[in-house]
């Protein structure tokens, strides 16, 4: 089963942390994609929120609007993708993740078709 | 310039969706697919290399922090929203306009909206 886990985390907290400190999460990541790595299908780490764009189409017309759809002390930095058993598993294997410990790690299912 | 869009459905639709029975889904679905291959054929028109994935229902999502070594799991989504999150497209595209195309071409966006995230580091 496919199960994304989608990384949140305190954008100001990225942004104040000292270069030894932006190290050692690095590491843990590169730590964690080593442990987890036959069950990582996809996944990356995202620009600043402050870089989001986001598009609605009502009636026929475009709006853009700069920033993300939702303002939220903690946004969207990053995800993974597993190919993992379900949402257990991705559970046990997010809790190595450094966003885990400072933010939140959502986790959702890729829609399966139901057997006919 | 790689992009993340993320395809947000209005909770009312989910909502709805949520009540409807399998062959109410699976009938919506039907409904739904030429608006859906019409984007696969532009995207296949520009060239663009996309990939994507399609999300379960929200109500089955799980949220995991972990504090002072302990996790602690809630049910649902992360956050209550009047939109959710319904999938994504990965994209390298040439430029930000080019993303924006592409992005008011998901049927997602005129019902709920796409936010276009670039990728770190590029």
């Amino acid at each position: 089963m496919k199960v994304l886990a989608l990384i949140y985390t305190d954008p100001r907290s990225w942004e104040t942390a000292s270069e030894a400190e932006r190290e050692d999460v690095g590491a843990r990541y590169r730590a964690f994609g080593d442990r987890a790595g036959e069950c990582i299908f996809g996944g990356a780490a995202l620009a600043s929120p402050r870089s989001a764009t986001t598009v609605r189409v009502r009636d026929g017309e475009t709006f853009v609007t700069d920033g993300p759809f939702a303002e939220t002390k903690e946004e969207l930095g990053g995800f993974y993708l597993f190919e993992c058993s379900g949402l257990d598993e991705a559970g046990e294997l997010v809790a190595a993740i450094p966003g885990a410990e400072r933010g939140a790690i959502e986790l959702r299912a890729a829609y399966e078709e139901a057997a006919a | 310039m790689k992009y993340l869009l993320l395809l947000n459905n209005d909770v009312r639709d989910i909502e709805s969706w949520q009540k409807l029975s399998d062959d109410g889904k699976k009938a919506l679905r039907t409904n739904e697919i030429p608006k859906w291959n019409e984007l696969f054929g532009w995207i296949a028109e520009q060239g663009l290399e996309v990939e994507g994935l399609e999300l379960a229902d929200p109500a089955d999502a799980r949220v995991i922090r972990i504090r002072d070594g302990e996790a602690i799991v809630s049910d649902g989504p992360f956050a209550e929203t009047k939109e959710l999150l319904g999938g994504y497209f990965l994209a390298e595209c040439k430029d930000l306009d080019q993303a924006i195309e592409l992005a008011e071409r998901v049927p997602v966006a005129a019902k709920g909206s796409v936010e276009i995230r670039p990728l770190a580091g590029q």
